[in-house]
C-alpha cells in the first residue's frame, strides 16, 4: 500500500500538502542521530513517528521544521524543495516538546502570536484565539500567564498556538505527554477529529504506542536513528518486520524465547515446536503476543510452565509464567483465577507466533507447523 | 475560518532582500555577515588601540613621547626599556610597596566580602526575615545620637557606642512589640543596593574621621574594612539571585538524606552557585583593585595602593611621566587578567553576572 | 546577619555624620577640627548663594525654547498622572509619583533655564549629562555588541575576551590614557587634527568637546560591563522560545521585539540602574582629563565635592554630596519602582 492511496480516504482540503523527506542524515559531533530517514507523507495523512526515548524523533521533526539543517538529504513540501528554507517559509506549525510558550505573554497573546506576526487585525485575531482556545478547553485561562498554568494546561496552550493557523503541515512533538489519562484520551479523540476536519498533513511524535495505534493513519517506527518499519497500525502490529518493532508495539510487550532451529524444529529448553517450511538451522528468537496465548491445564498445551504471579489489571488478568529462567506474560479473561506456583501449560495458536533471526533481528519467513485441529 | 486567507506563507525574498536574509537556520545573511564583522573589527580596534598606545608608550623615550605621535616600534621610534628598568629594577622597592599593598588589600577585602556577603545572601534567599520597623528606626536614631555626641560634644566614641548598644538591647523588645509593622526580604535587598548610590565622597569624609579617631588611618586594615563594606551590597545582590535560582528541592532532598545544614551549604549550594561566585569574585576584585578615591583619602604613605601610584606619576614637577605611568598600568592589568583567566573556567558560557535578572 | 549590621553601621554612620557635617561649619585646627552647627546655611549657599553658579549654573531669563521644553515636559507629566489616576491608586504609589514628577519637573526647568537659554551649566547639569547621555549611549552600543556576539559568529570567544578588557583597567589609568590619546599635538590622532586644520585647537578648551571626550572615555570603560551582562542575558533566553517564533513565522525584528527583548528587559533595566548609580559617582575621568575644566564645564558633582574636600571645606563637600545623594536616590528609586519592579513582575 502506497502513501498516496492512504491519504485518499481522508477528507483532503485544498491546503493539504504532500511532505516527503528523502535520506535525511544528521549528526551531532560524532553521534549519528538520524540515519538515512526516508518517509513519504500523503496530503492530509496523520503520520505518527514512534520510537523509544533518544532515538532521534525530535531531531527528525526539527529538520522538517527547518530548525535543524540536515547534513544530507532533502525535505520536499508540496512541490517545493524546502531543504534549505528558513522555518517561516515552510508554513509549518509546531508543538514543541517543551511547549516553548512565551512567559511574558498571556495565554491569549501566546495563542494569537502566529497571527499577530502575519499582521492579522486584532478583532479577527481575538475571534480566532477564542476558537482555538475552545478547541483545547482553555477558554477560562485566556488572561493568565504561562507560569500560572499547570503542565497540562501549558501543553494545551502550545497546541492551540499551532492549530490557530492553517499550516500546510502540523508537527507535534509529544503534545499530550503531560495530560492526565482522562484528558489525554479526550484530547486524542479531539485531535484526531480536528485533523480529519482540517485535513492538514500531520507528523506526530510520541513514544506512547497506544497513542500511535489510535491516532495514526500510518506509523513510522524508529530506533537509534533508523527507520524500522512504516505502515498502518494494524499492519505494524500484526506483521512486525523485526524484533525491535515486535517488542516495541503492544503492551505488555511480545514474549520472546531464545532458541535454535534444529532438524526443522524450534528448540529451546522446555519448548520444542515443529516448523513447517525449513528455516535454516541457527540461533533464532520465537515470539508471541500475550493476548494470543492461553493458560491451560498441564499437558494440554504446547509447553509446560509454572505460574509466577497473576494480576488483575482491570479488563484482563495478566498471568506471568516461568519456563526455566524465562518469564512470559499471558493475558487471560478477568474471571480467570489461578494459584501461584501451580503447574500449567501454554496453548498457543501457532499462526500467531513469529520467528526472528537472533543475529540480525529480522523476521524469518518460517512458519510453524500447525498441530492437527488448529 | 476567515483567518485562512490571511495566513498565507510569505514568499521567499528575492533580489536585494536576499542579501539580508539568512540562507538557513543558524547562519547569517551575506549582508549581515559583512556588517557584523566590520562592526566587530571596528570595536576591537576601539578597545585595543588605547591599550596598544599604553604598551608602546611604556617603551618610548621621553623624547619620542614629546616629539609627536610615533606609532610603530622599530619604525617610528626605537623601543627602549628605560621606564621598565626604572620602575622594575631601580625603584623596585618603591613600586613593590604599593603593589604589595594592593594585592593584600584586594585579596583580603575580596575574601571577606565574598564570605560575609554570600552567607548573608544565602540567608536572605532562604529565610524570611521580618525585622520590626520600630527596631530599625530606633537603631538608626541611636546611631545618630551616638555620632552626634561623639562628633559635636566630643564624647569618647567607646563610651557613646557602648551606651547606645546598651540602650538598644534594653529597648529593642519593648519597641518591637509596640510597632508591629515589619519590612520583608525584598526591602532589605533594595536597601542594600541603595547603599551603592552613596557617592564615595559622602561616605569617605566621615569614614576618614572615624578612622582618624581610632588612629587607623593609613593602614591596610582600614582600607580592607572599607572596601569590604562598600562592595558587600554588590555581593549580596548578585549572590542572592544565584542562590534563589537553585531549586529548593535539591536542598530538601539532601535534608531528607540526612545532611547537616553545613554539609548542604558546602556540598550542594556552593558548587551550584560556582558560576555566580566566580563572576562576583572577579567583579569585586576588580573594584577593589582599581579603587582610587577611598584609597586616596585613607592612605598617605604606608598603605598606598597602585591607583595612587598611577596618579603620582602625574604629580611630579616634570609633568606627566607618560612612559612610567604606562608601565604601572600594564603591571596593574597583569594580575587581573591572570585572575580572569583562572576564573574564566568557572564562568562558562559567559554567564558573568548572568543572574542580574531577578 | 553580620553583613546587614555591618553595612548598617558603615552606611548609616557616615550618612549621619555627613548630614551633621553638611549642617555645620567645620574648621580644621592643629590635631583636629571644630564643628559648629549652622543649620541649612551650606545648602542655601549651593542652591541660592555664592555657589549657585557652580552647582546649578547661571541664570538669565528663560528663552522661548526653554519655555517650550518646560511646557512639553509638564504636559508629559500631566498625561502620565492622568493615565495613572485612571487605574487603581495606592497612597504610597501616588506620593512616590508626585515626588518623582516634581524632581523631573525641577530638573527640566533647570535644563531649560541654563542650557536651552544659552547659559552656563552647573555641576548638576554636567552630572546629569554624564548619567543620561553617557548611559544611553553605552546602553545602545553595549546592547548592539551583545546582540552581534550572540550570533553564530566565528571567533566569539576572542571578541568576548577583548571586549571585556577595558573593565580591568583602573579608571584613573583610563583617564590618563585618554588624555594621552586626545592630545592634539602628541597623541596618535594629531595627524587627523592637523588634516582638519585644527592643530592649535584644544578640545579641552571647549565645553562640549571636553564633555564628549569624557563620555567617550567613560564609555570605553563601561560598555564592557553592559555588554557582558546583556550577552549573558541574551544567551539565557531559552532557545526553543526563539525557535517557536521562527516556526510561527516571525521575522528577525519581530522575534527581537516580541520575544528576546521582553525576556532580557529586566536584566537590561537592572544593569542600567547599576550603570546610572556608578555614573552619578563619576569623578576620576573629569578630574584627570580636564580637572573639571574649561572653567567648571566638565565638573561633576562628585568632583565638586572632591575639590571642596581638598580646599579643605568639609562642610560644603558634605552638602554637595548630600544634594547628589538626594537627587540620585529619588531618580534611582523612581527607576527601580516604576521600571524594574514592573519588568520583573512581567516575567518572574
Ligand atoms: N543539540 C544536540 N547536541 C548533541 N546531541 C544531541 C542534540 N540534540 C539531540 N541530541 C542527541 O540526539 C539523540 C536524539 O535526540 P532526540 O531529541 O531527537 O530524541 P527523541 O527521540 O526526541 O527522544 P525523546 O522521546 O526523549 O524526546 C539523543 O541521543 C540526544 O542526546
Ligand atoms: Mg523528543
Amino acid at each position: 500500500m502506497t502513501a498516496a492511496n492512504i491519504g485518499a480516504d481522508v477528507a483532503v482540503e485544498r491546503r493539504a500538502q504532500r511532505l516527503s523527506i528523502l535520506a535525511l542524515n544528521k549528526s551531532f559531533g560524532p553521534v549519528h542521530v538520524v540515519k538515512d530517514l526516508t518517509i513519504d507523507v500523503a496530503p492530509g495523512e496523520f503520520l505518527v513517528l514512534l520510537g523509544p526515548s533518544g532515538c532521534g524523533k525530535t531531531t527528525a521533526l526539527r529538520m522538517i521544521a527547518g530548525l535543524e539543517v540536515a547534513d544530507s538529504g532533502r525535505v520536499i513540501l508540496g512541490d517545493t524543495d524546502v531543504t534549505e528554507a528558513l522555518p517561516k517559509y515552510r508554513d509549518v506549525a509546531m508543538v514543541f516538546q517543551s511547549y516553548a510558550l512565551y512567559p511574558h505573554k498571556t495565554v491569549a497573546e501566546n495563542i494569537g502570536f502566529p497571527l499577530k506576526v502575519r499582521g492579522v487585525p486584532l478583532e479577527q485575531r481575538s475571534a480566532a484565539v477564542r476558537d482555538a482556545a475552545a478547541q483545547v478547553h482553555m477558554e477560562e485561562y485566556l488572561e493568565r500567564y504561562p507560569r500560572q498554568l499547570s503542565g497540562g494546561q501549558r501543553q494545551r496552550v502550545a497546541l492551540a498556538r499551532a492549530i490557530i493557523r492553517r499550516p500546510s503541515v502540523f508537527l507535534m512533538d509529544e503534545p499530550l505527554s503531560n495530560l492526565d489519562a482522562k484528558l489525554r484520551g479526550y484530547m486524542r479523540a479531539e485531535l484526531k477529529h480536528m485533523q480529519h476536519e482540517l485535513g492538514v498533513t500531520t507528523v506526530y511524535v510520541t513514544h506512547d504506542q497506544v497513542e500511535a495505534m489510535t491516532l495514526a493513519h500510518r506509523v513510522a517506527i524508529m530506533d537509534q536513528g533508523v527507520l524500522q518499519q512504516i505502515g498502518k497500525p494494524r499492519e505494524v502490529y500484526d506483521n512486525p518486520a523485526n524484533l525491535f518493532v515486535a517488542g516495541f508495539m503492544g503492551s505488555p510487550s511480545m514474549n520472546f524465547i531464545d532458541g535454535r532451529v534444529e532438524n526443522g524444529r524450534f528448540e529451546s529448553d522446555g519448548v520444542s515446536l515443529p516448523l513447517l517450511n525449513g528455516a535454516p538451522a541457527g540461533p533464532v528468537v520465537m515470539g508471541f503476543r500475550p493476548e494470543d496465548a492461553t493458560v491451560v491445564d498441564p499437558g494440554m498445551g504446547q509447553f509446560d510452565a509454572k505460574v509466577f504471579t497473576a494480576e488483575l489489571t482491570g479488563d484482563v488478568t495478566l498471568v506471568t509464567i516461568v519456563i526455566g529462567d524465562k518469564s512470559l506474560a499471558v493475558k487471560m479473561p478477568k474471571e480467570y483465577e489461578v494459584d501461584f506456583d501451580s503447574a500449567v501449560a501454554v496453548s498457543l495458536p501457532l499462526q500467531n507466533a513469529f520467528l526472528f533471526d537472533a543475529h540480525t533481528g529480522n523476521r524469518l519467513p518460517a512458519q510453524f507447523a500447525l498441530p492437527p485441529g488448529q | 475560518m476567515t483567518t485562512d486567507d490571511l495566513t498565507q506563507i510569505p514568499s521567499r525574498p528575492t533580489g536585494i532582500a536576499r542579501l539580508f536574509e539568512a540562507p538557513q537556520m543558524g547562519k547569517m545573511s551575506p549582508a549581515g555577515c559583512v556588517i557584523v564583522y566590520s562592526l566587530l573589527f571596528i570595536w576591537t580596534g576601539f578597545v585595543l588601540f588605547p591599550l596598544y598606545w599604553i604598551a608602546i608608550t611604556s617603551v618610548k623615550l621621553p623624547i619620542d613621547v614629546n616629539s609627536g605621535p610615533a606609532y610603530l616600534p622599530w619604525i617610528d621610534f626605537t623601543p627602549n626599556l628605560h621606564a621598565w628598568r626604572d620602575l622594575v629594577v631601580l625603584e623596585w622597592a618603591e613600586t613593590l610597596k604599593p603593589y604589595r599593598n594592593s594585592v593584600i588589600i584586594a585579596f583580603f577585602s575580596t575574601i571577606a566580602c565574598m564570605f560575609i556577603g554570600s552567607m548573608a545572601a544565602y540567608a536572605l534567599a532562604r529565610i524570611e526575615y521580618k525585622p520590626k520597623f520600630g527596631t530599625i528606626l530606633m537603631f538608626v536614631l541611636l546611631m545618630a545620637a551616638a555620632s552626634v555626641s561623639v562628633g559635636v560634644w566630643g564624647v569618647d566614641w567607646r563610651l557613646a557606642s557602648a551606651s547606645a548598644a546598651a540602650i538598644f538591647v534594653l529597648l529593642a523588645r519593648a519597641l518591637g512589640r509596640r510597632f508591629k509593622r515589619s519590612v520583608g526580604n525584598s526591602d532589605i535587598l533594595f536597601w542594600m543596593i541603595s547603599q551603592r548610590i552613596l557617592p564615595p565622597v559622602v561616605t569617605v569624609v566621615p569614614v576618614y574621621m572615624m578612622f582618624q579617631s581610632v588612629r587607623l588611618l593609613d593602614t591596610q586594615f582600614a582600607i580592607i574594612l572599607t572596601y569590604t563594606v562598600v562592595n558587600l551590597p554588590i555581593v549580596v545582590w548578585l549572590m542572592y539571585d544565584f542562590f534563589s535560582g537553585i531549586p529548593k528541592d535539591l536542598e530538601e532532598s539532601a535534608q531528607l538524606d540526612g545532611a547537616s545544614q553545613f554539609t548542604i551549604f558546602y556540598e550542594i549550594v556552593l558548587p551550584l552557585a560556582r558560576t555566580g561566585l566566580a563572576a562576583t569574585t572577579l567583579l569585586v576584585m576588580i573594584f577593589a583593585w582599581n579603587e582610587y578615591i577611598v584609597a586616596l583619602f585613607l592612605s598617605t604613605t604606608k598603605a598606598q595602593t597602585m591607583p595612587i601610584l598611577v596618579a603620582a606619576m602625574n604629580a611630579g614637577e616634570k609633568g606627566v611621566l607618560w612612559w612610567k605611568m604606562s608601565v604601572v598600568i600594564i603591571i596593574m592589568i597583569i594580575p587581573v587578567v591572570l585572575m580572569a583567566l583562572v576564573l574564566q573556567r568557572f564562568i562558562s558560557r559567559g554567564v558573568l553576572l548572568g543572574a542580574v535578572k531577578g | 546577619m553580620p553583613a546587614v549590621i555591618m553595612i548598617l553601621i558603615f552606611s548609616i554612620f557616615p550618612l549621619i555624620a555627613s548630614l551633621i557635617l553638611s549642617l555645620s561649619r567645620v574648621r580644621l585646627r592643629a590635631g583636629g577640627y571644630d564643628v559648629r552647627f549652622v543649620g541649612l546655611r551650606n545648602f542655601e549657599k549651593q542652591l541660592f548663594g555664592s555657589e549657585q553658579f557652580h552647582f546649578l549654573g547661571t541664570f538669565t531669563s528663560i528663552s522661548l525654547l526653554g519655555w517650550v521644553f518646560i511646557i512639553a515636559m509638564g504636559a508629559l507629566l500631566i498625561r502620565w498622572f492622568s493615565v495613572y489616576l485612571r487605574g487603581p491608586v495606592v497612597v504610597i504609589g501616588l506620593i512616590g509619583r508626585i515626588i518623582t514628577a516634581s524632581m523631573i519637573l525641577a530638573l527640566s526647568v533647570l535644563l531649560a533655564a541654563t542650557l536651552l537659554s544659552g547659559n552656563q551649566f552647573g555641576t548638576l547639569g554636567v552630572t546629569l549629562f554624564y548619567v543620561l547621555v553617557g548611559s544611553a549611549i553605552q546602553f545602545l552600543i553595549g546592547l548592539g555588541l551583545a546582540i552581534i556576539c550572540a550570533q553564530p559568529i566565528w571567533g566569539r570567544t576572542f571578541f568576548r575576551v577583548v571586549f571585556f578588557l577595558p573593565m580591568m583597567i583602573t579608571p584613573i589609568g583610563i583617564g590618563y590614557a585618554f588624555r594621552m590619546m586626545a592630545d592634539t599635538t602628541k597623541g596618535p590622532f594629531s595627524p587627523v587634527w592637523q588634516f582638519f586644520g585644527l592643530r592649535d585647537f584644544a578640545w579641552a578648551a571647549d565645553a562640549w568637546t571636553a564633555r564628549s571626550f569624557i563620555v567617550i572615555g567613560d564609555s570605553w570603560q563601561w560598555i564592557p560591563f553592559i555588554f557582558v551582562v546583556l550577552l549573558a542575558a541574551l544567551e539565557n533566553v531559552p532557545r526553543d522560545m526563539i525557535e517557536a517564533g521562527h516556526v510561527d513565522g516571525a521575522n528577525g525584528w519581530q522575534i527581537f521585539k516580541e520575544i528576546t527583548w521582553p525576556s532580557i528587559a529586566p536584566v537590561a533595566a537592572t544593569v542600567m540602574l547599576i550603570r546610572a548609580i556608578e555614573a552619578f559617582k563619576l569623578v576620576d575621568l573629569p578630574n584627570i582629563m580636564t580637572a573639571g575644566g574649561p572653567g567648571i564645564s566638565t565638573e561633576s558633582m562628585t568632583l565638586q565635592a572632591f575639590f571642596a574636600w581638598r580646599a579643605p571645606d568639609l562642610a560644603q563637600s558634605a552638602a554637595v554630596s548630600y544634594l547628589l545623594l538626594f537627587i540620585a536616590v529619588v531618580l534611582c528609586v523612581s527607576f527601580f519602582n516604576l521600571v524594574i519592579l514592573k519588568r520583573r513582575a512581567a516575567i518572574a
